[in-house]
């Protein structure tokens, strides 16, 4: 089983070809971030833009790389959101047209479930699993039983991680985005030269605030002499490190209590891509008896790949869409989940 | 050989089939969102009515804008995803060019979009349907002078523009593009069309995102 995938939800115009062997054929990720960078974060109509102008080319490219006609796929795999409306109306509207002019079955794929699937790609990993799926529009603990069957455990009530860390860098005048600009700051500084709080450690159940955490680096900051920019953003990377492992370790026990054999904890998202996080995780999983399954970086990030193969999983379980199928700007992977009242879409 | 046509511009989704200029298949449903959801079936649907195949197409044709901009990028991606796979040209006119079209032939016509903000968007054309202006986004009384004393106004921006040129009349019929006014001259305009790459969106606007500063883009 071949399927093309295509990413447009935010800012990379991404497309990728995979198969049923988990062999990753063509994956080709354009970025928009030089286009953004001026405003200092995603601006969704020249996202939105910047989409249209070059899905079909980076489609025809990946088509290309794989060495593959629209004949040989088994079908089109397309974001239909959760994200930046604009955006992925783009990719599935294109997605869509793919699928009818090729004859082939379309699959309007949740995002977060390319996130959440991601690990079995890479490493074949079989149900049920722990996942934190942490990037710059979501930050939340699930449990994946079963394609299509996820059980939230606890989400952001406020900003998601990735947001954190970019208004962090923004306040520290680091650049944008703020992820790989706050990691590489913090490798030249001390984590323990700035006391920074630890937003709902020691709480119950697994959710996550950091808006906290950001007026705690604006306060430091205006201390004077202010500290170095290197010693806030370690002891700021620090911090979210420690909430993390706090949460994702509640969520252990949690899961444990429902699935008592579960052994994995996968991390995904964006914010997945850092070292330091993935360390103490790593740590964390030690502890606790699991094995820490994290994909690498590039299939961490928005990536057309992970559509491709949740477009895989979803065709084998005979779950293609319509045409008409809609594009969604929020699109929980747990319905039943409680809406988190501050948190939007994010949650 | 056979032509599909697309409009998701405006107020409507708008899809057609036409071979040598005529008319095989049409469908034209007044929608104000949703085109992302209904654009793709109504291709089938006018295909099958058609009784074409895709890999007949040799040309697909779309409306680039000026339109609102989502409506004018689920076009544009619909040609542009449809033109891969059986790399087939695509050929992008202009909204208000496909406007202009559907008045009679011979006679002068501006075509004008309600753009909001008590602007219109407007292009003027001869009475052959070559283009005498640029297409311009500016309220109706920042228009330039009409190119001959009368003639006919077309689009929901007609009524708009009435007042600063009141010797035009107004065509009511004409509101919304017309899958079918594209398709029937497609045929005849092939030679406009991008081989490679299709072709670029026609906003008129620039996004409304501020730099940190304040300034615009």
């Amino acid at each position: 089983m071949i399927v093309l995938g295509i990413e447009t939800s935010c800012d990379e115009t991404a497309a990728a070809v995979v198969d049923g062997e988990r062999r990753i054929l063509a994956n080709l990720v354009l970025s928009q971030l030089a286009e953004h960078r001026p405003y200092g974060g995603v601006v969704p109509e020249i996202a939105a833009r910047s989409h249209v102008e070059h899905i079909d080319g980076v489609i025809g490219r990946a088509m290309a790389r794989a060495e593959l006609t629209y004949a040989q796929l088994d079908g089109v795999a397309a974001t239909a959101g959760p994200g930046l409306i604009g955006g992925v109306m783009v990719g599935l509207v294109t997605g869509k047209a793919i699928a009818a002019a090729a004859g082939k079955p379309l699959i309007a794929v949740n995002h977060l479930e390319g996130h959440a699937l991601t690990a079995r790609l890479t490493d074949d990993l079989a149900f049920p699993y722990l996942l934190l799926l942490a990037s710059g529009g979501h930050c939340q603990l699930l449990i994946v039983e079963g394609l299509g069957q996820y059980r939230r455990l606890g989400t952001t009530i406020d900003d998601a991680a990735g947001e954190a860390f970019d208004k962090t860098a923004k306040m520290l005048d680091l650049g944008y985005p703020g992820g790989p600009a706050v990691e590489a700051a913090a490798a030249a500084g001390d984590p323990d030269a700035v006391r920074l709080p630890r937003p709902m450690r020691g709480r119950d159940g697994c959710d996550f605030s950091f808006s906290g955490l950001k007026t705690a680096v604006l306060h430091v900051l205006a201390a004077d002499p202010p500290p170095r920019p290197e010693d806030v953003a370690a002891s700021f990377q620090a911090a979210v490190g420690d909430v993390m492992v706090d949460r994702a370790g509640n969520a252990i026990e949690i899961a444990r209590r429902r699935h008592p054999g579960l052994r994995h904890l996968v991390v995904a998202g964006g914010v997945a891509a850092n070292t330091h996080l993935r360390d103490r995780l790593g740590g964390l999983a030690k502890e606790r008896n699991c094995v820490l399954v994290a994909p690498p970086p590039a299939l961490c990030t928005d990536n057309g790949a992970m559509i491709a193969w949740a477009g895989i999983e979803r065709l084998r379980a005979g779950l293609p869409d319509p045409l008409d199928a809609p594009a969604r700007a929020r699109w929980p992977l747990d319905p039943d989940a409680k809406p988190v009242p501050f948190a939007g879409k994010k949650a | 050989m056979p032509i599909l046509a697309l409009d998701t511009t405006m107020q409507a989704c708008s899809v057609a089939i036409a071979r040598d200029g005529e008319i095989l298949a049409r469908c034209h449903r007044p929608l104000e969102r949703g085109h992302a959801e209904e654009l793709l079936p109504m291709v089938e649907a006018v295909r099958r009515q058609a009784a074409i195949e895709f890999a007949e197409l040799d040309l697909i044709a779309v409306t680039i804008g000026p339109g609102t901009f989502t409506g004018v990028r689920i076009g544009l991606a619909a040609a542009r995803g449809l033109a891969l796979v059986g790399a087939v040209p695509v050929l992008g006119l202009g909204t208000l060019e496909v406007l202009a079209l559907a008045a009679p032939v011979g006679e002068p016509v501006i075509a004008a979009i309600d753009a909001r903000r008590g602007e219109v968007y407007a292009q003027a054309f001869d009475g052959a349907g070559e283009a005498v202006t640029e297409a311009l986004a500016r309220p109706p009384s920042d228009l330039p002078p009409p190119p001959s004393p009368a003639g006919n106004l077309v689009g929901t921006g007609g009524a708009l523009v009435r007042p600063v040129m009141p010797d035009w009349r107004l065509l009511d019929a004409v509101q919304q593009p017309d899958a079918g006014v594209l398709a029937r001259h497609a045929d005849r305009l092939r030679h406009r069309a991008s081989a490679h790459g299709g072709p670029a969106p026609l906003y008129l606007r620039p996004t409304d995102a501020r730099l940190p500063d304040g300034r615009g883009n």
